[in-house]
């Protein structure tokens, strides 16, 4: 700004203002334009995919218009994967949150030596889900997994975690709580961390027991968080098919195969690559309309703005 | 003690147990013959450095696990460090620059972490085949940068947006451009950002397998979790010691790279969250 006065404030001389756009693009454009190539374009592919029955084996492919989602529609196996899917989420995100939270006010005591047990529960996350899969597959085998030795050692008899189709879902939430319940107790401790004390000791003040603070002061506090970290997991959850490909791969009696599960199996297994974006574009329609909803209610920028 | 106190600390140890035993027991499992496995309940801990060894070398080198974490090593990095090139500027620019629609951009590259994989593996795989660059290391890297992008851009921009903006409106009375602010400037206070940016960037790969299940045909150019994921896949039956070592294999990297992370976990988990 060659007209740039000395005493004009300091907080306005703002180098060259003709370079800022430049430098804006050079900025941006890279992280703009290769996800654009990588991941909008991919994207907008796949939306012409599902209108088409594009096969492994067939080349090309038809052009067939809505027929891939009508035969969704009529598709008894894309709604027991609907239903899979929602079973699924809703449980795991429910038990998730309610562990992850006592979690977070059981180490809010600070016991001695908590922060070794803090961080060993980080490890599962970290983890190939893959992995977690099969390692929950031999923990919980009838004939010989620990955890069934250890129920029966209790004079239990283990339920058929991965035999019974309506155990399966079940089982593959709790597998998926022993990996991802850590990660609602990081967010919801960090949070409970950052609370200032002088309401808690305002509250013990006026005689507030624990459990009506806990409810009426500490809960309410901790809310943003939680509604956070349920909407992560919701997600996630609902976009995760590898923890399934290890521990179940879909059964039994594809009881365990989910909307994302679904997809792959059409995507990879029988290569029917028209229905299966089909399938992952009903996805992105339930995954879109979740965001809408948590954009409305949670505010994910970072940082003051 | 009080009671109350004791209880307290047998939750903790039980805790730790459950957090830990799993890996425990895979690493058990991982040392036995394969008849043990069925015939020990449970698994005893007398160990047998002979049948150990017989173990991994078959899943090390037989199966090719080690040359599958060679590949993952290399393929990750490289695309950990291209989506850090790309998205350290970017970052800077929705931290700093003001430009219209920057936040609902920002959301919608935020977004992007939420892709199902499977919408977008099919035309990548096409596309990948389109260049020739199917069955290929840069076939990975290209997609894998973009899976990576969108969370380092946002790990990024929750790191530039904590450093104090007298900082650079000082550096800009001297006259600095924002090139040099970015380079001279915010580049050495960002390391740490920089550093839980890539972690996570590379342990999100990492795990990932759809998009190597179409890129990848020959056998020596698998990764470690596709590895893992067709040696142990829950179709068919497996040799149960053999699964636990792969197990084991793969959970090594990570326990390496759980080093690195404990002081930024939170940071990297919550990128986007509410402070």
């Amino acid at each position: 700004m060659t007209f740039a006065s000395a005493s004009a404030p300091a907080r306005f001389t703002f180098g060259k203002p003709e370079n800022t756009k430049l430098t804006l693009w050079l900025f941006l454009g890279p992280c703009v334009v290769y996800l654009i190539a990588f991941s909008v374009y991919p994207l907008i592919h796949s939306l012409r995919l599902s209108f088409t029955d594009l096969t492994a084996a067939s080349g090309t492919g038809n052009f067939v218009g809505l027929e891939n989602y009508r035969a969704l529609i009529f598709d008894p196996l894309f709604w027991n994967a609907a239903r899979n899917s929602a079973v699924m989420v809703t449980l795991a995100v429910a038990l998730q949150v309610v562990l992850g939270v006592a979690l977070a006010m059981f180490f809010n005591l600070h016991l001695r030596g908590s922060w070794i047990v803090r961080g060993i529960l980080l490890l599962p996350m970290l983890m190939t889900p893959i992995v977690v899969g099969v390692m929950w597959r031999a923990l919980l085998n009838p004939d010989w997994g620990l955890v069934d030795w250890a129920i029966r050692l209790i004079g239990i008899e283990p339920p058929d975690w991965l035999g019974s189709v309506d155990m399966a879902i079940v089982t593959l939430v709790l597998v998926d709580s022993w990996q991802w319940t850590p990660f609602v107790f990081v967010i919801v401790f960090a949070r409970l961390q950052a609370l200032p004390l002088e309401v808690f000791e305002a509250a013990n003040v006026d005689g507030a027991g624990p459990f009506t603070t806990f409810r009426r002061i500490t809960l309410p506090m901790l809310m943003p968080a939680i509604v956070f970290a349920a909407v992560f997991r919701a997600v996630d959850a609902f976009r995760s098919f590898d923890l399934i490909y290890g521990l179940s791969y879909g059964g039994p009696a594809r009881g365990t195969i989910t909307l994302a599960f679904f997809a792959f199996q059409n995507g990879f297994q029988f290569q029917n690559y028209g229905y299966a974006a089909a399938v992952a574009y009903s996805m992105l329609l339930v995954l879109a309309m979740g965001t809408t909803v948590m954009l409305r209610y949670v505010q994910i920028r970072p940082g003051a703005r | 003690m009080r009671p109350g106190r004791f209880v307290a600390y047998l939750t903790l140890i039980a805790l730790g147990l459950i957090g830990v035993a799993p890996f425990l027991y895979l690493a058990v499992l991982s040392t036995k013959k394969r008849i043990e496995i069925t015939a020990q309940v449970p698994p005893t801990l007398n160990f047998n450095w002979a049948q150990i060894a017989k173990n991994y070398n078959e899943v090390l080198f037989g199966q090719g696990m080690l040359s599958f974490t060679v590949n993952s090593l290399i393929v990750v990095a490289v695309a950990t460090a291209i989506a850090i090139v790309i998205g350290t500027p970017a970052a800077y620019a929705f931290s700093r620059l003001k430009f219209k629609r920057s936040d609902s951009l920002a959301s919608t590259i935020l977004s992007m972490r939420f892709m199902p994989p499977i919408a977008v593996a099919i035309p990548l795989f096409i596309m990948m085949k389109f260049v020739g660059l199917t069955d290929s290391y840069a076939g990975l890297v290209l997609p894998y940068v973009a899976f990576s992008l969108p969370l380092v851009v946002w790990i990024l921009i929750g790191f530039f947006d904590e450093i104090p903006r007298e900082i650079d409106e000082a550096a800009m009375i001297d006259g600095a451009t924002h090139f040099r602010i970015l380079w001279r400037v915010m580049l050495p206070i960002i390391r740490p950002g920089l550093l839980t940016a890539a972690l996570f960037g590379a342990l999100f790969i990492w795990n990932e397998f759809l998009v190597a299940l179409y890129v990848i045909d020959s056998r020596g150019l698998q990764t470690i979790s596709l590895g893992a994921a067709t040696l142990v896949s829950a179709q068919r039956p497996i040799d149960w010691n053999i699964a636990a070592a792969v197990g084991v294999v793969t959970v090594i990297p990570i326990l390496i790279f759980s080093l690195f992370v404990q002081r930024y976990i939170v940071r990297g988990l919550t990128a986007g969250a509410v402070k």
